[in-house]
């Protein structure tokens, strides 16, 4: 596909502890399309932070990229006369090597959920954006710091040329967002990866800032990757919606298809949990039962013991990427021939 | 990719989830084990992988059984002099003058292919031109034996009476009395040891011996007893402090907190060692022992409490915030129980850590003292006191047994940090 | 940051107030008055009988016969106003004199430790972090612990018998005669002290480099999954850099804190190291004056030494100040 950015491949990535494999990422496959965006949803610990640093190459031990491909397919520099295929792949470069380096914070940036730690309170906020101009172009210090500024403006932070040399501590929650934000857009990145970039705000910040997000990826030009568990921020800022369950994504469509008519019982469960403003009052429907324990996925469809709709197959049989229309995709058994697949796998 | 990450994936579970691996099968148990298993439980698995940890505490254990039953484990007694009463006089020392400053004798253990240890007698010589009296091995051979008769010596306290006489009409007391009447005192006298000479008054210098005929062997057993318990008794005192002043300080806060915290920070600022010296010093000179034990113990504890009360004081601030104490104070609980029920044991097991690493402070602290001369004083023995005849280098050079106390000294806190480690990773159970 | 250091300089006006207070107790604590013990000791060795008006003398000048309050009023008083340390009865020198001669060798030594436990603890403790259960971590956790576990006056026993023994020199001392230790300071003065204070400086600094190799080591593992080094690899930082920049200066935090306790402990250390290696310092003398009740001369050096660690004790708050914008905030 020509409008692809980033293709995932069966990525799996798992985590060696003490207690046991974690396999924290377990076989996803992800097109992200260029200059849309795409939220990624799923309860804490389904894998979904860790999936989207992968993007990056950042893993940390005790985990492990064990398989797949992350095909990056980059714009075509017209400075860099390297080759016409400028297309890489992310998981197989040294993460500590000098491609992938140059590749993160330049052309793919990233915006962490806890902006109160993510900043150092060490340096000034204004010399942390900075570094990341200074490390992937040629501005001189004064250029580096002019540019900053006017990031800074246009990210909405008020007298940015005093606060520029502020420490992070010194600054509100939603004033680091921005200041964090402009940080990722410093080198106008093809990808922007947001981890719950709204989940540590209250509400009339997080409306904010979603606001400035959107009008940026605009004005930049830019592919927005958007990770959240929250279904009202999926409904106002996505285009497609991914379904990630413990490590698998079970759902993938375009964001009116999915809060319209959800294919997996989980997306709808999800779905069903969510308070809506004009609704008549009902009791809420929570999903039912915990997310399983890290160390033992349950076997045959990982969400099988919660499920309202599980038959005796869902036990054994885990289902594949079945697709029920154009760009949406779904893992289910409920979508698939389930006697044909038990043949298959009882010949092999 | 694949392979390398296999191989790794090998490689940690070999390196860490050994005992894991064999005690769980099921990798999926393991987890529902993990999950639900009690707090004291995780801790035992933390603390269990920790292998030097579990090592010292098998060391440690050791250590105390033989300073308590130091009298079995020492062939001889520790100071002929202080047994000398009119009733008995020791046959260990029966050779003490003909030995004294002898270096240590090898044991032999077989003898004619059997099972029979034995070490050969010590003749003194004199070097006729250089007049240097030197010890040299003649064909005696003195035969030795497990559980054989010697020295007798008291296990227990026996200034501590069993049954007072005014308890003589206790229901227990009568109760006892048919069946153990003999023992009258929390204490038991014998005269079997674990190994020395089958003659009780033949020399057995394993250790060489000190300026006056004593074998070293003997004394650093019997030190044991001193050394190891000033550190458990100091810590025990700093703790009442620590706990006491640091609690005080983390719960009431204000000027209490202030107050305690400035004392923390001066007391902190003066070198230990010098103070100790200065207040050592100042203990009468003509002192019971038993009263210059504790003064040194005192002395020791009143400058290492601080650390506890940090930990203390730390633990009550960050815990008077918790999520668990709210809701235990909105249910109404009262602060008394909260406190003890729900603060204290959360940190329990961080204080014990810290206390353990406190120990080897403790245990320094009395050596140094000692070796310097102001600490603890003969009759009294620790390992810091037998150093003490070692603090001259030509001395040392001489007769190079009389460190032998540094390395008791040495494997003791060697021990103590390592179970301390051990236990302060174990006691966060959670904690990656 | 001015405020900020002039507040801690008023601070440790009371502090030190307090200290002069529990050093005054402690040199008071022996039995026996020293001046008639030194006046005794004085007619039986000397047949020197003082007259009355010398007894007077001192009397003005120690407050001898006051009560306490009056004599530690008039002790402090002559040390703070006039650096008047008193008179040291055992060495039949002013006091003052006596710990002048003493205080640069020993601030020399200390010093010298300190920066030998630095420069070996901190790229130790970096790496152990770093590199956590490799084979480098865990031999220098357990020379650490070794290093932790072995008294320093047993380390220096067995420095001075090697050196007497393998390597044929003394270790004892700082010079190498005496003749050179009186001698004024020149080039080769300071040589000859460089080659001997060498061994002191190893031996007082190895317990702390274990145990702030430990320190560093904990610091930075704990900083090294914060979420601020994330951002900072996510922007493309090569590890090293990184490293330096975010993590390390994070946990340089408590490392630098910890040197405010550093010193005390290495000067307890240089105490007893000194004894045993028979060092022209402060500890050998310390423990004479404190033997024979030489009041004035023990309680100058125990002060002066308490006054050190709170110099130090200042050093290091402005040092975090400076390193850290959290603390010049006041958050």
């Amino acid at each position: 596909m020509a409008d692809t950015l980033i293709d995932v491949k069966d990525l799996r990535i798992h985590f060696f502890t003490d207690e046991g494999v974690v396999r924290a990422v377990g076989g996803v496959d992800l097109a992200i399309t260029r200059g849309k965006t795409l939220a990624l949803v799923g309860e804490s610990g389904c894998g979904k932070s860790v999936a989207c640093r992968a993007l990056l190459n950042i893993v940390h031990r005790p985990g492990k990229i064990v398989s797949g491909e992350i095909i990056f397919h980059r714009m075509f520099h017209q400075s860099s006369g390297s080759g016409s295929d400028a297309s890489v792949d992310i998981a197989e470069l040294n993460p500590k090597g000098r491609e992938i380096r140059d590749i993160r914070g330049k052309e793919i940036a990233m915006i962490f959920q806890e902006p109160m730690t993510s900043f150092s309170s060490m340096y000034t906020i204004g010399n942390q954006i900075m570094e990341n101009i200074l490390l992937h172009t040629n501005l001189s210090k004064q250029e580096a710091r002019i540019l900053t500024i006017e990031l800074l403006d246009k990210v909405g932070i008020p007298k940015p040329s005093r606060l520029i040399d502020e420490y992070p501590f010194r600054l509100s929650g939603g004033m680091r967002q921005r200041a964090m934000i402009a940080m990722a857009l410093s080198c106008s990145p093809t990808l922007l990866i947001a981890d719950e970039p709204t989940t540590a705000l209250d509400v009339t910040t997080q409306a904010n800032i979603l606001d400035l997000m959107q009008n940026l990826q605009k004005q930049y030009e830019m592919t927005l990757l958007f990770i959240t568990h929250d279904l009202g921020v999926v409904a106002e800022i996505a285009d497609e919606v991914a379904v990630m369950y413990l490590g698998k994504i079970i759902e993938k469509s375009d964001v009116f298809t999915l809060f319209n008519s959800p294919a997996h019982p989980y997306t709808q469960a999800l779905l069903k949990s969510v308070p809506k403003i004009a609704m008549t009052r009902e009791a809420l429907d929570p999903i039912k039962g915990m997310v399983p324990n890290p160390y033992s996925r349950p076997s045959g469809c990982p969400f099988h013991p919660r499920c309202p709709k599980a038959f005796a197959a869902c036990k054994t049989i885990v289902p594949k990427t079945t697709s029920l229309g154009l760009h949406h995709t779904v893992q289910c058994l409920l979508y698939e021939d389930v006697t044909e697949r038990q043949a298959t796998e009882a010949l092999s | 990719m694949t392979t390398e990450a296999k191989n790794e994936a090998q490689d940690i579970s070999e390196e860490g989830g050994v005992d894991l691996a064999a005690e769980i099968p099921v990798m999926g148990e393991a987890a529902e084990r993990f999950a639900m298993a009690p707090q004291w439980q995780l801790m035992w698995w933390k603390f269990r992988r920790h292998r030097l940890a579990l090592v010292s505490l098998v060391v440690i254990i050791i250590l105390y059984t033989v300073a308590i039953f130091a009298g079995f484990f020492a062939p001889k007694s520790a100071d002929p002099t202080e047994l000398q009463t009119p009733s008995y006089t020791p046959p260990g020392y029966a050779h003490q003058t003909e030995y004294i400053n002898a270096p240590p004798m090898p044991i032999h253990w077989i003898d004619n292919g059997t099972f029979a240890p034995y070490v050969y007698a010590f003749k003194k010589t004199r070097d006729p031109k250089t007049l240097v009296e030197t010890f040299v091995a003649t064909d005696t051979k003195i035969r030795l034996g497990f559980f054989v008769p010697g020295d007798r010596y008291t296990v227990g306290f026996s200034s501590v009476p069993v049954c007072p006489p005014e308890w003589s009409e206790n229901a227990i007391c009568k109760l006892i009395d048919p069946v153990l009447g003999f023992v009258k005192t929390l204490a038991f006298t014998a005269d079997i040891h674990l190994f020395g000479p089958i003659n009780p008054e033949d020399p057995f210098y394993p250790a060489g011996a000190d300026d006056v005929g004593r074998d070293v062997f003997s004394r650093l057993i019997y030190a044991s007893q001193v050394s190891l318990s000033v550190g458990l008794v100091g810590v025990f005192l700093s703790l009442l402090l620590g706990i006491f002043l640091g609690g005080l300080s983390g719960l009431v806060g204000g000027w209490v907190d202030n107050l305690i915290q400035r004392t923390i920070e001066v007391l902190r600022a003066i070198p230990d060692i010098p103070l100790w010296m200065a207040l050592a010093i100042a203990m009468p000179p003509r002192l019971d022992p038993v009263y210059v034990y504790f003064g040194v113990t005192i002395i020791l504890s009143l400058l290492r409490w601080t650390d506890l009360a940090r930990v203390v004081r730390g633990k009550f601030l960050s815990l008077r915030e918790d999520d668990f104490v709210t809701a235990a104070e909105l249910d109404g609980v009262p602060r008394g129980r909260i406190i003890m029920r729900h603060m204290v044991p959360s940190f329990m097991s961080h204080i014990i850590a810290q206390m353990t690493l406190s120990i080897p402070g403790m245990i320094l602290g009395e050596s140094a003292l000692s070796f310097l001369g102001v600490g603890l004083r003969p009759p009294v023995v620790s390992w810091g006191v037998m150093l003490n005849k070692a603090i001259d280098v030509v001395v040392v050079i001489n007769k190079p047994w009389l460190l032998l106390p540094g390395l008791a000294i040495f494997v003791t806190i060697l021990a103590f940090n390592f179970l301390g480690d051990g236990l302060r990773d174990a006691a966060d159970p959670y904690h990656v | 940051m001015l405020t900020y250091i002039l507040r801690r300089l008023l601070y440790m006006i009371p502090v030190m107030f307090i200290i002069s207070i529990l050093v005054f107790l402690t040199i008071q604590l022996p039995p026996g008055d020293p001046i008639t013990k030194m006046i005794e000791n004085q007619r039986l060795q000397q047949g020197r009988v003082f007259s009355e008006k010398d007894i007077e003398m001192m009397q003005a000048r120690f407050g001898y016969g006051d009560p306490l309050p009056v004599q530690y009023t008039k002790w402090i008083g002559n040390i703070v106003l006039r650096g008047d340390f008193g008179y040291s009865f055992y060495k039949r020198e002013e006091a003052g004199k006596v710990i002048a001669d003493l205080m640069p060798l020993t601030i020399a030594i200390s010093l010298g430790s300190f920066i030998f436990t630095w420069i070996v603890a901190l790229p130790i403790g970096v790496l152990s972090a770093v590199r956590q259960y490799s084979i480098a971590d865990y031999v220098f956790t357990f020379i650490g612990f070794i290093g932790l576990a072995i008294p320093n006056f047993l380390l220096a026993l067995i420095l001075l018998v090697l050196g007497l023994t393998t390597f044929h020199t003394s270790f004892t001392g700082l010079f190498s005669s005496a003749e050179i230790q009186q001698a004024p300071w020149s080039l080769a003065k300071v040589w000859d002290l460089l080659k001997h204070a060498w061994v002191p400086m190893v031996v007082i600094g190895t317990g702390g480099t274990a145990g702030l190799i430990r320190i560093m080591r904990a610091n930075l593992l704990d900083e090294l999954h914060k979420p601020y080094v994330e951002t900072a690899r996510a922007k493309g930082l090569s590890e090293m850099r990184l490293l330096v920049k975010y993590p390390l200066r994070h946990a340089m935090n408590p490392f630098v804190s910890g040197f405010a306790y550093l010193l005390p402990y290495l000067v307890a250390g240089e105490a007893i190291v000194a004894i045993v290696m028979n060092l022209p310092t402060e500890g050998p003398t310390l423990l004479n004056s404190l033997l024979n009740l030489d009041v004035y001369l023990g309680g100058g050096i125990l002060l002066l030494i308490s006054f050190m660690t709170l110099i130090s004790t200042l050093l290091s708050d402005i040092l975090l100040a400076w390193l850290d914008p959290r603390i010049r905030y006041g958050n």
